[in-house]
């Protein structure tokens, strides 16, 4: 009879398999595209009322965390996302999604007038998780750890400048510059810059970072690397009556079919990284709300400008105008992503569309600006992208066929996700897509501006290779400017410039895809797409 | 006896020494650096130096040849760089998960598969045997992310008897957790118990002493199970072992899919990050299996069948 059972199994599997593809083709609700940092939810009208606490939440993460310590990142989103749970930094960036800088720790400061002081006052009796004060002292001395590089190795590029720091009394804590950093206010908002308790990690060591204690709205309850990790509240949290959740348990779920199906059997009451294709037919699920975020991220394709061809601002911009962004965003982003109107990812500071009109599509110029060039019959191009991620492939074919139409012979490199990475540190490869997501640390442009125009970044121009004095200038005053109305203007200056130069292509810039179920509320995330879980609570299940 | 197991001892040994070279330089020949990928888009030139000297990696090939070696024989793995812990504390909470799995899979593959090997068997070239040939070809041809992926919409998300995904200690926890992901590498494995056993069973079944037991009067229970399986499982269990390399493939799939916290997920996440000391010892601790079991093997060769261990005396 087993085998009748099982004739049976195979049976109900299949049956199961077609009503799953159809079942995708349900739904289609249009997704409009949200307002830049903020982002977008299925509404629920519980999530109208009056925040109730207590409660518990399991939120399905497609990456894991490995390491709690803020100045040695292992896996990118993976830890700073955990990090963020745990530990303050003296400011931080807006709960509520905008680009500003709120306060943390610090409740405020004084920037002197030559922008090269900053004065933190911070909030009268600060606690860490477990109870014990944490002092100006300990702040000043997490800060001299952010500025060392040999401690700080994740990001030792976000302390430049900072000359020195001091406790001047129990709540008031100095940093002196040796010139002015426009961005050092979000420089200390994000995680290496996090206050971690010195008497602790001194005390115990590499131990420490188990079981750390911190200022955040969460305390790790139990670390299991390579499968969960448990959050409990923080009783000494600053904000008051937050957090709500009581608990929390972060799965780490990397196949994304394992996590939607975690999410839809109710197993997972959150989860991230949907993929885009299951997005609609996510939307069409009565009990879950899917949120695009939407933060500094774009896909971004390197072209290495000491390829002769590449070299040619004609073939650069040729490129471009080739690219039909369009129907990319259709075929492979299923309309979640937005066509750039800059060579960088989004920023808040970004001139609009109205302003700066977003890269076109259009093949007669794009024919036109080939024959401009040193190349006006064509060329063959090497392109690498990384494996292992379906929609490179898809987008890389796409761009394959596009680009033919001005003449370009695409050679596609399919290469393992590390070996492309390294090939671009390397500078060797023609066109690559060295990451799969390209994202920025602080909700200003500064830091990728950097990369793209200045030498001392050691990046060679983000590894275009591009460079060039009048944006070197505009990016060098640019980083230093203090005076927030004059930034604006000039930022539109870069982005003009960067734009006309096309050092490299943004195919796109695209969101974070989160998923829950609809009586979690809350779940908005900050301008950089980090979850803001203080904010969220539990709100009875509508009949 | 003794000249026969001194041999494989040796020979064990130099495959032993040959894995850990073998691996020593795959890892460091294919592209990646470790320091790179932690680094990511920040990964100046200073930064990368920095964690070479921190991690080692300005020695010479040869000196991390041989620091790796010494490790082996000492038993310490040393530290991870893409985890920051301890390698053998890393690998010791990994290979639970991965051990039930594995095992509660073969138990399912037999328990299924030796039943239809001997209903084939007993009914070759009728349509049952034709059927079973066909589902356990199916199920083995399924790739197992998409066969694992089935069975936990059919059993997890539709009739909710295990959950979808996840990994519980103890007894009852692995009968919860690791049921669907066993069931997943039972079915992958079907095919090899049930083609090998019905073979060797037909061609036993066919024997001079099966239809002696027969003339005897014996029931067809007793020919069957007494006389006939004793004598068709040796090479059942022969492939079986000899498939290790495949189970460790299947285990990294399957891990994935239900989120199982093994030292497959281990392996993989060790090579994207070009962990070197990760997955040299990874990749050296699963050959020395394969390699212990296929010795303990010889051994109970050498043991059952005479020719095999007077073989050694020549």
């Amino acid at each position: 009879m087993r085998k009748l059972l099982l004739i049976g199994t195979m049976g109900a599997l299949l049956a199961l398999l077609v009503s799953a593809c159809g079942g995708s083709s349900g739904g289609g609700g249009a997704i409009s595209v949200a307002k830049e940092g903020e982002s977008k939810t299925t509404a629920n009208a519980a999530c109208e009322e009056e925040p109730v606490a207590g409660g518990s939440l399991v939120y399905s993460r497609q990456l894991e965390t490995v390491t709690l310590n803020p100045r040695e990142i292992k896996n990118g989103n993976g830890d700073i996302f955990a990090q963020e749970m745990i530990f303050n930094g003296i400011v931080r960036n807006d709960p509520n999604g905008s680009d500003k800088v709120v306060p943390g720790l610090a409740e405020k400061w004084d920037i002197s007038k030559d922008g090269l002081t900053y004065t933190f006052h911070l909030r009268p009796g600060l606690k860490y998780s477990d109870g014990s004060p944490l002092t100006a002292e300990d702040i000043a001395w997490n800060l001299e750890q952010f500025a060392d590089p040999e401690v700080n190795i994740s990001l030792a590029g976000v302390a430049q400048g900072m000359e020195s720091v001091k406790a001047t009394n129990d709540t008031t804590v100095v940093v002196k510059l040796e010139h002015p950093v426009a961005a050092f206010l979000y420089n200390l908002s994000i995680f290496p810059a996090f206050i971690v308790d010195k008497a602790k990690l001194e005390s115990e060591g590499a131990a420490y970072w188990k079981h750390p204690v911190g200022t955040g709205p969460f305390i790790v309850k139990e670390f299991a690397t390579g499968s969960h990790i448990t959050f409990e509240k923080n009783p000494y949290y600053f904000e008051k009556g937050k957090p709500y959740l009581q608990t929390m348990r972060w799965n780490f779920v990397t196949n994304s079919n394992t996590r939607v199906l975690a999410l839809k059997s109710g197993e997972a009451q959150m989860a991230d990284g949907i993929p885009f294709t299951q997005v609609t037919s996510l939307q069409s699920e009565p009990n879950l709300g899917i949120e695009e975020v939407e933060l500094p991220q774009a896909v971004i394709l390197i072209a290495n400008n000491r390829v002769k061809a590449l070299g040619d601002v004609h073939v650069r911009r040729a490129l471009s105008l080739a690219l039909n962004r369009e129907q990319l965003n259709e075929t492979v982003f299923r309309g979640t992503g937005t066509v750039p109107n800059s060579v960088l990812m989004n920023f808040e500071l970004d001139a609009s569309d109205q302003e700066v009109a977003p890269f076109e599509f259009n093949l007669e110029k794009a024919k036109e600006e080939m024959a401009a060039s040193k190349f006006p019959k064509g060329f063959s191009v090497k392109l690498q992208y990384p494996a292992g991620s379906d929609y490179f492939k898809q987008m890389s074919l796409l761009i394959q066929s596009e680009l033919k139409e001005i003449g370009v012979e695409v050679k596609l490199e399919e290469l393992e996700s590390a070996a492309v990475a390294e090939k671009w540190f390397e500078g060797e490869f023609e066109m690559t897509f060295p990451f799969v997501g390209t994202s920025s640390d602080v909700p200003v442009p500064d830091e990728y501006a950097a990369f793209y125009a200045l030498p001392a970044a050691e990046l060679d121009g983000f590894k275009s290779y591009w460079t060039n004095k009048e944006a070197e200038g505009l990016v060098e005053k640019f980083i230093s400017s203090t005076n927030e109305a004059g930034r604006k203007a000039e930022w539109k200056k870069i982005q003009e410039l960067f734009n006309e130069e096309m050092p490299s292509l943004n195919v796109m810039d695209f969101p974070l895809i989160n998923g829950h179920q609809s009586n979690i509320c809350g779940t908005e995330a900050n301008g950089l797409g980090v979850d803001q879980l203080q904010e969220t609570w539990i709100a009875e299940k509508s009949s | 006896m003794l000249v026969y197991l001194v041999k494989r001892l040796i020979i064990s040994i130099v495959v032993l020494l040959g894995i850990a070279l073998g691996t020593f330089l795959m890892i460091h020949l294919i592209p990646g650096d470790p320091a790179k990928i932690q680094l990511g888009v920040h990964a100046t030139p200073e930064a990368v130096e920095q964690l070479h000297h921190k991690w080692g990696l300005d020695r010479s090939w040869p000196e991390q040849f041989w620091l790796y070696l010494g490790n082996i024989v000492t038993l310490n793995f040393g530290e991870s760089t893409a985890f920051s812990s301890n390698i053998a504390e890393l690998i010791g909470n990994r290979v639970g998960p991965s051990a039930a799995i594995l095992i509660y899979g073969i138990l399912i593959a037999l328990i299924i598969g030796v039943p239809l090997a001997i209903i084939a068997a007993l009914r070759q070239g009728g349509v049952v045997d034709n059927a079973i040939r066909v589902v356990t070809t199916f199920t083995f041809a399924m790739p197992p992310f998409w066969l694992g992926l089935m069975l936990a919409l059919l059993l997890g998300f539709e009739l909710k008897w295990f959950p979808v995904s996840g990994y519980e200690g103890g007894i009852g926890g692995i009968l919860r957790t690791c049921t669907v992901p066993a069931l997943t590498i039972g079915l992958g494995l079907l095919v090899v118990i049930v083609r090998n056993l019905r073979a060797s069973l037909v061609t036993v079944l066919n024997s001079e002493y099966i239809e002696a037991a027969r003339a005897r009067g014996y029931g067809e229970f007793r020919v069957v199970g007494r006389h006939a399986m004793k004598n068709s499982v040796v090479g059942t269990i022969t492939i079986l072992a000899s498939l290790f390399g495949f189970l460790v493939g299947l285990l990294v799939l399957v891990e994935n899919v239900f989120q199982i916290p093994g030292a497959g997920t281990l392996l993989v996440q060790a090579v994207s990050k070009r962990d070197y000391q990760l997955v040299q010892t990874l990749v050296f601790l699963s050959g020395a299996v394969v390699v212990i079991i296929g010795f303990l093997a010889d051994i109970a060769y050498a043991w059952l069948d005479p020719r095999i261990r007077l073989a050694g005396r020549s």
